[in-house]
């Protein structure tokens, strides 16, 4: 499942990014690299989710979204 | 040896304060320099480099505020710039400002800072929160892991301040620790093909793997004579495949990272930082939050603050109070944390638009001034997106143009003034949205960039930066009354004054009605065919108040917002058969042409294209045009029948 899919309030493990590349590591500079477990907070139904990760909040849209894959706990 | 040590004290030592967005980063560079700063809750509005000076005891800094950066990548302006900087030797010391109260994040940057070679001190702010949140952080084992000093300071409570500077000023020199932890248990380091003997200076040892490609790399650059005092930094950067760097340093990478190693170099540092802190899964309290967070607080309190209240004083006449509401409003938007959430709530609106909901902060920013607004369009990173944030947000009706309204619409529609000021804000925003609108469609629209923004914590503004942004402004507004105004009034003076002949008695016949005449049948379809309106609104364009002034100059009216002087005015206009269809359709054009002379500048700056700069100048102008002469035209006709 991606990021799109996540349900508020629920944890999940990050799987695999594929994203344009700058967008990625951006990504991945933000702590978000394969293995971290994340938080889902809202999930809007246009797509942009918010999440915790290690201990800050990133808000991505649904294209981003759609390229986080990740598994439930 | 005592002259030596004199010479030293008195030596100026360069310190660059680096950290995340949100770290609090420009509070504590205020607090030290008392520098007009604001403090930005979200990236990109600290892109410029703040400079400020202090001294502590005997010694002499400058301060230098770098933007809010999360890693040292090649993929950003803000990035790019900072970590330039650094390389280029501008700093003595390096202050790295982190956020304790979401430290594993924060220190990754700290992990790329160290590895540029320059001194470090790691500043950790917002201990307060950590205390709060019932959190602890092991002060003993956090800086000899990082082999830096490490000090917590608060820079909202402006404690931990005066160790700070101590500490910057005694560790200006590179001081190796030997103690650093290590991240390879013993068996591992025994069990290694690679001889670790030169790692015990340093912070992040990478595996094996990489250990070995740096090693290589550094021999190649060696051989290729390439100069640094840093090889390690410059051989993990070519790992990374780094644009910048691959330029710069023009080895063979065949064989040694034929592919690019920056996603596994970025894990490594982060399991580095794991290991060290179980920063636990914190649960937000979500229910103050997600009440927050939901659309319908959200877009009240926006239009409450920037809508309600520029409304509501659209009528006042002296307008340095509506200037002072505007921007109060837009820092407490600012301050609270509130602009990062309007992205978020924006973007699926903005996402029909082909913009980003990023977009959307230039286009509230523009309301106060149009200059840092496009400014603040840097932080959208796909050029397609940004050269559109950058055509649009000039229709945001900006603090300059609210004068004009103000006077306009008391001297000719009564009570529906209000209104008539309030229209042109949402006129503003609707032609802002339909040009987006159209241009995407038009354009070639291509992968718009998607939102990723981090959201900081709610909190309460803080009443000095709040104080400090306000004032700011405020003195800026009259500080250009007192300066680009006045010059404007001047030459505005000269040329209605002199003509071919000379000084001249009858304006009728100064350059600024011969020029105004002969520009002036253009705008007659827009009901502004006077040349005394085509001066006023060319002045316009060194700033939009010196409409105003212009037209106090052309009618010879010294106290253009007192009653007498309205009637004055009005009397003037009435008699060149300017009613208020007139009016509005000159608020209208005032509303969306051209922005003034720093705005183009910033604009060519921005885009750094002389065509696009030169076409937002002709599609204001010609939007402008449009507007009001199809406004003028319909108004015309129906006052007719």
């Amino acid at each position: 499942m991606t990021l799109v899919d996540g349900k508020a309030n629920k944890t999940y493990t990050v799987h695999n990014i594929q994203l344009e590349k700058g967008t990625e590591i951006r990504l991945k500079a933000l702590g978000l690299t394969d293995g971290t477990k994340i938080e889902v907070l809202n999930n809007k139904r246009g797509g942009s989710v918010i999440f915790s990760v290690r201990g800050t909040r990133l808000a991505v849209g649904r294209k981003i979204a759609e390229a986080i894959h990740i598994e439930e706990e | 040896m005592i002259q030596e040590e004199n010479h030293r004290e008195k030596q100026e030592l360069k310190v660059g304060f680096v950290g995340n967005p949100n770290c609090g980063k420009t509070t504590l560079f205020n607090a030290y320099t008392g520098a007009k700063l604001k403090v930005a809750n979200w990236p990109g509005v600290t892109v410029e480099k703040k400079e400020g000076a202090m001294k502590y005891h005997d010694h002499r800094f400058k301060l230098v505020d770098l933007p809010g950066i999360y890693s040292l990548t090649s993929y950003t302006m803000e990035e790019k710039l900072t970590r330039q900087f650094i390389l280029d030797s501008e700093v003595d010391v390096i202050v790295d400002v982190a956020d304790a109260s979401a430290l594993e994040r924060n220190l990754y940057l700290t992990l790329q800072l160290i590895e540029l070679g320059k001194p470090v001190i790691l500043a950790l702010n917002m201990m307060d929160i950590v205390e709060e949140r019932g959190m602890e952080i092991d002060m003993h084992r956090l800086p000899e892991m990082l082999g830096i000093p490490c000090i917590p300071v608060s820079a909202r409570r402006r404690t931990g301040l005066d160790i700070l500077m101590h500490t910057v000023a005694h560790h200006k020199e590179k001081c190796r620790h030997n103690s650093i932890v290590h991240q390879h248990p013993n068996k591992v380091e025994e069990e290694s093909s690679h001889a670790h003997e030169h790692h015990h200076e340093l912070t992040m040892v990478y595996s094996d793997e990489i250990e070995d490609k740096i090693d290589v790399l550094i021999d190649r650059m060696m051989e290729i004579e390439f100069e640094t005092e840093n090889y390690r930094w410059y051989a993990l950067k070519l790992l990374e495949h780094d644009e910048e760097v691959m330029n710069l340093v023009p080895i063979d990478l065949s064989g040694i990272a034929d592919k690019s190693y920056e996603a596994e170099i970025i894990h490594q540092k982060y399991d580095f930082l794991k290991g060290y802190f179980e920063v636990g899964f914190e649960s937000f309290s979500s229910m103050v939050l997600n009440g927050l967070e939901s659309l319908g607080t959200s877009e009240i309190l926006i239009s409450l603050l920037v809508d309600g209240i520029i409304a509501g004083v659209g009528g006042i006449l002296t307008f340095l109070p509506n200037i002072f509401i505007l921007f109060l409003a837009l820092a407490f938007l600012e301050d609270s944390g509130y602009m990062a959430r309007v992205a978020y709530v924006m973007d699926g609106l903005m996402g029909k638009l082909g913009l980003s909901g990023r977009a959307f902060i230039p286009m509230i920013l523009g309301f106060g001034c149009t200059v840092p607004a496009v400014m603040a369009s840097r932080a959208l990173e796909d050029m397609r997106d940004r050269r559109r944030t950058v055509l649009v947000t000039p229709f945001m009706s900006c603090s300059a143009r609210l004068p004009i309204y103000v006077l306009f619409s008391q001297m000719f529609f009564g009570r529906y003034a209000m209104l008539a000021a309030f229209s042109m804000y949402v006129i503003g925003l609707v032609i802002a949205v339909i040009s987006a609108f159209v241009m995407n469609k038009l354009g070639n629209k291509g992968s718009m960039s998607p939102l990723l923004i981090e959201l900081p914590e709610y909190k309460t503004p803080n009443k000095r930066t709040i104080i400090i942004y306000v004032w700011d402004k405020v003195k800026d507004y009259l500080t250009k009354a007192g300066t680009t105004i006045f010059l404007a009034s001047i030459v505005i003076w000269f040329i209605l004054n002199f003509g071919p002949q000379g000084m001249t008695e009858d304006m009728s016949q100064s350059f600024g009605a011969i020029f105004g005449k002969f520009l002036s049948p253009i705008l007659v379809p827009a009901g502004l065919g006077l040349w005394q309106v085509v001066v006023a609104l060319i002045s316009g364009l060194a700033a939009k108040e010196v409409v105003v002034s212009s037209f106090s100059v052309l009618y010879g009216i010294a106290n253009i917002s007192s009653g007498e002087g309205m009637d004055n005015l009005i009397n003037l206009l009435s008699s060149q058969n300017f009613t208020a269809i007139n009016a509005y359709s000159f608020m209208l054009f005032c509303l969306l042409y051209t922005p003034c002379v720093a705005t183009i500048a910033v604009v060519k700056r921005e885009l750094n294209s002389t065509k696009w700069t030169i076409f937002s100048i002709l599609f204001q102008l010609s939007v402008a045009y449009l507007v009001s002469v199809l406004f003028f035209q319909i108004a015309s006709f129906i006052t007719s029948l």
